[in-house]
């Protein structure tokens, strides 16, 4: 993957380009932007307040994944014992040894992973797991299962990243509407799908009233509270965001499908201090009850290319050694297939963490295929808060048992860090 | 004089208490309150009419609506896409072209018997009704939209909205726009009747029975979709029930499904063994399942807070959960009693009550075009596209759990995108309005190739072939079954042809006669007015400031009477400001 940026052929990119031009006079250079908005250099300049530059994106795979066709245990004959219609036949699997490999179609994770970049975590799950789409996606989010909790992990994390609340813009969620897994008790996270739609149009003669909404007033209630506040942060973000955006040039690429990965590239290239992003899988196929084999094939396509291609823009930013990628669904699968040539809810699940800073391989224990529980399904190996501490404490130096409730052993994946970090690629 | 806010919101006391309101606390605002929370709000002729009534007479008449005419209403005009040959419509286009290649025919068309792509009218025959009943169901939710507004039962529309949130299906999967139909219909005719008539309904509802996979819920292999849901989201929610409940509550629900509009029971298909379930034993059916699940007091409780929630506020604590549960349970789930008790009680009328509620896109959609005392919802813009883009798709929910609700209502975008839908409402932009229904996307430039004289492989080629030599693009045309690019395209044409178009019609309001009309003689008192006249909360004082130095402004005058002659846009984008304040929001 090259360096060089496609826009001026220089190999210097748009990044550095900011940096350049850092009196304010950057994105003028591409033509067709203007001067930078004020907005967007205000974010620019704003990136010391993200003090360590790491950056963790969560790219949920709602639906319920189907571990065993996307990590395939080939070597394994039960494996084809319980599925003996859509099992994947060894000739469509991408070896890793002799008794795992990825599914066809994930030839962009497969790269990621010969080159070290990709922890597969097997057997991920919980005891008593929910066969719930919604219950299970809510243990994940709150990382408290067959409990609750008013905040999401991530947003607790946030506070344990930043105890004050005083960052702006901590936390990004791209999603129709707010995910539990980032309601936070300190910060009010931005959530959209269409930086478009997060313009407020409007008259010029009408701005002056526009800009007393977000002004101070006592709320008369929790939900005029919540809007309130909602006002406030959506005055603050909306034009950057849009900046953003509209400054991402690679998103004219069409070799570049990155479903909503897109919009976290655009905000990390304009220096944007978020440093938890959360990206729920919009319009998932995941959910295979029926005639599985297409519609899987698909979906594991688009995901794995929109993962290898958010990699490659970080590489061309200059930010590939900043991000972490963690890839989870609500639950796997059952083991045997059902009558449909499908699969019905199951339990445990493999995961992926995915980045320069993750030491790659293969991690944790494969749930036995011949020992299933609570009626044909995995018994999990990991829970999944032993991930979310690794991430949390390891990645990005947060206090995980705070966060989480309680101590989690971590899974040391992640690479001891470098002293100095170069700015340029 | 023009009215003032009399802000009335009860004492923090009244939280919780479920005992009647004194008729002497009856009042304008708090009928204003009521017809809010339980329709779409109103005009102040509407709202005095409560008022004047008492409270007592006030909800009866809203809540026992049947005696009370409601001549607006029209059934809904199809534009006729539908033939008995998309019967048992294929669920993929591979499944379509199997059917042909075995059959020689499919959904009612033929294949070829020679030439290239003997198999693309049965391919345009499959998108032809994919791109139909899209179209058709836009079209359905803005009729249903305009029942919404135009109905003098507003209740039934209001709890109708509800169940297709809680019952939730979508068009997506569906399919089929008939069908859809067939639910709001019911959805209305149930709307405050009995719960557990109304799920046995659903259970045997063509479009839940499709949705939930019911055609592979069969005797000996069991798909769980359906017995899981309507435990989980439908009745009791999650900790109520074991798994073992949801696979016997599935071999029940065996053999259910539907012939095209009808339900229809197989017995070949349906279980008849002996099941357990919630500590009951017996050869149960999907009914008896119901009525069993109606009988925990867990389901009384977890629809009345559900029902609670959607018309009073978010929150409810588990003390008022409990006596609201029982009082559905009491009048064994009849609705009316329930929704009596809840808007006569103290707690309605109660601080908590007041702003407590965040309005739905599609509710605040229309509450709106009432506020502007517009008649109809405009075609400009399209009602789909803006609560679309507010977070609501009317007909197409985001999954079977329905719409979140609540503050999932708002993000920054979502509230952005509030004041922009209410824009382009008051200010219409009559002349950059593009109609979606007959835009093809990224396929239109299909069309432009064909009527440009390319043949269906140069067509649908990724590269521009104007800009191909002469050598490539007869190498592009392939020996092909069909082709399913240009498929997309000819169906969403084919269906075009035959689509009712929806009247691109601005909405029609008019705010001076409306100011002119209240008496109100300054720019200040126009501003309140309108503010008293729209909003539930009162604007902040910095915001109400600024509007009337902005109309002042705008005017050129303080006077409304010197004004009057040109003041309809000023006013608009007044309105427009009004209806962008956070306090607009929340009822």
């Amino acid at each position: 993957m090259t360096n060089k940026n496609p826009l001026t052929g220089t190999g210097v990119s748009r990044r550095d380009m900011l940096r350049l031009g850092a009196g304010g006079i950057g994105l003028g250079l591409f033509g067709g932007v203007g001067p930078v908005p004020p907005v967007l250099s205000q974010a620019s300049s704003s990136v010391a307040a993200n003090q360590s530059g790491k950056i963790l994106v969560v790219f949920e795979w709602f639906g319920g994944n189907d571990g065993l066709n996307t990590i395939i245990p080939y070597g394994d004959p039960l494996y084809y014992k319980h599925r003996p219609t859509i099992g994947i036949k060894e000739r469509d699997v991408l070896k890793i040894d002799a008794q795992f490999g990825w599914y066809k179609s994930m030839r962009g994770m497969q790269r990621l992973f010969d080159n070290g970049k990709v922890a597969i975590v097997h057997g991920v799950g919980y005891d008593r797991p929910s066969f719930s789409h919604f219950t299970s996606i809510s243990f994940w989010h709150t990382a408290a299962p067959n409990s609750g909790n008013e905040y999401g992990w991530v947003g607790r994390t946030a506070a344990g990243l930043d105890p004050s609340g005083a960052r702006d813009n901590m936390i990004v969620n791209i999603a129709e509407s707010q995910t539990l897994a980032v309601k936070a008790p300190k910060h009010v996270p931005l959530v959209f799908v269409d930086p478009q739609m997060f313009k407020r149009g409007m008259f010029a003669q009408e701005k002056p009233v526009l800009d007393t909404l977000a002004a101070d007033r006592e709320p008369v209630g929790d939900a005029h509270k919540y809007v309130l506040e909602v006002t406030k942060s959506a005055a603050k973000a909306s034009e950057v965001v849009r900046a953003a955006w509209s400054a991402y040039r690679a998103k004219a690429n069409p070799d570049l499908r990155l479903l909503d990965l897109d919009k976290v590239v655009a905000l990390i290239e304009a220096d944007f201090p978020t440093q938890l992003y959360y990206v729920p899988l919009r319009g998932s196929l995941f959910d295979t009850h029926v005639n599985q084999a297409a519609p899987h094939d698909r979906q594991l396509q688009y995901c794995s290319d929109a993962i290898e291609g958010f990699f490659s823009e970080m590489q061309r930013i200059g930010r590939a050694d900043d991000v972490v990628m963690y890839v989870h669904s609500e639950f796997g699968r059952r083991v045997p297939e059902n009558t449909s040539l499908g699969t019905d809810h199951g339990t445990a699940q493999v995961n992926f963490v995915i980045g320069n800073g993750v030491k790659g391989g293969m991690y944790g224990k494969p749930p036995s295929l011949s020992e299933l529980v609570l009626g044909d399904n995995l018994q999990s190996t990991i829970d999944f808060r032993r991930v979310y501490a690794t991430l949390i404490k390891e990645w990005l130096g947060a206090d995980a048992t705070t966060v989480l409730g309680q101590p989690f052993e971590t899974l040391g994946m992640i690479k001891a860090q470098r002293a100095e970090k170069h700015a340029t690629p | 004089m023009t009215p003032r806010f009399q802000w009335s919101p009860g004492p923090v006391s009244w939280q919780d208490d479920v005992s009647p309101l004194p008729p002497s606390e009856w009042n304008y605002d708090r009928a204003a309150h009521l017809l809010a929370h339980a329709g779409f709000g109103g005009t102040p002729e509407e709202i005095e009419k409560l008022a004047d009534a008492g409270l007592e007479r006030a909800v009866e008449s809203l809540v026992r609506y049947e005696p009370l005419p409601n001549p607006k209403m029209q059934p809904f005009g199809e534009s006729g896409f539908w033939d008995p040959t998309l019967d048992r419509f294929p669920e993929s286009r591979p499944d379509a072209s199997d059917r042909a290649e075995k059959y020689g025919a499919s959904m009612g068309v033929n294949v070829k018997p020679a030439g290239n792509r003997p198999m693309q009218p049965v391919s345009d025959r499959f998108f032809y009704w994919l791109r139909a009943t899209m179209l058709e169901t836009r079209r359905l939710g803005y009729w249903w939209a305009n029942r919404m507004l135009q109905t003098t039962h507003p209740v039934e529309e209001k709890m109708a909205l509800l169940w297709h949130g809680h019952f939730a299906t979508h068009e997506n999967k569906v399919r089929d726009y008939r069908k859809m139909h067939q639910q709001i219909v019911l959805f209305e005719r149930y709307a405050t009747g009995n719960l557990r008539d109304l799920t046995i309904e659903v259970a045997r509802n063509p479009a839940m029975l499709y949705f939930l996979d019911a055609q592979y819920n069969v005797k000996g292999a069991p798909n769980e979709n359906f017995a899981r849901e309507v435990m989980e989201l439908f009745t009791m929610g999650v900790g109520n029930y074991t798994e073992k409940d949801v696979r016997e509550c599935a071999r029940a629900f065996t053999g259910w499904y539907f012939d095209d509009l009808a339900f229809k029971m197989d017995p070949e298909k349906h279980d008849d063994g002996i099941k357990e379930f919630l500590g009951r034993r017996d050869n149960f059916d999907g009914a008896d399942i119901l009525k069993i699940i109606f009988e925990q007091p867990v389901t009384a409780e977890f629809l009345a807070a559900k029902i609670y929630r959607f018309l009073v506020r978010d929150e409810i604590s588990p003390a008022l959960r409990k006596q609201l549960g029982t009082v559905l349970r009491g009048a064994d789930y009849a609705v009316k009693p329930l929704l009596t008790a809840i808007f006569t009680s103290k707690d309605f009328y109660s601080a908590a009550s007041y702003g407590g509620h965040i309005k739905g896109p599609v509710e605040h959609m229309v509450a709106l075009m009432k506020h502007l005392g517009a008649e109809s919802m405009p075609g400009v813009p399209d009602f789909n596209q803006s609560t679309i883009a507010l977070g609501q798709h009317l007909l197409n929910p985001p999954s079977v759990a329905g719409w979140a609700g609540g503050k999932a209502w708002i993000t920054p975008g979502l509230l952005i995108a509030r004041g922009n839908v209410a824009r382009d409402t008051l200010i219409p932009d009559m002349t950059g309005f593009r109609d979606w229904n007959f835009n093809a996307g990224t396929d239109n430039v299909l069309g432009e190739r064909l009527r440009d004289g390319y043949d269906i492989g140069a067509a649908t080629a990724v590269n521009d072939p104007a800009k191909m030599s002469e050598f490539d693009r007869v190498a592009l045309e392939r020996d092909e079954k069909f082709n399913t690019r240009i498929s997309g395209y000819i169906g969403w044409e084919q269906a075009a042809r035959k689509l009712i178009p929806t009247p691109r019609v601005a909405a029609r309001f008019d705010l001076s006669a409306i100011v002119l009309t209240s008496g109100a003689k300054t720019a200040a008192e126009a501003v309140d007015y309108l503010t008293w006249r729209m909003l539930r909360v009162p604007a902040a004082k910095q915001t109400r400031d600024a509007l009337v130095a902005f109309l002042t402004k705008e005017l050129g005058t303080e006077s409304v009477d010197r004004a009057k002659t040109y003041m309809e846009d000023p006013l608009r984008m007044t309105v427009h400001l009004l209806m962008s304040t956070p306090e607009y929001q929340v009822v």
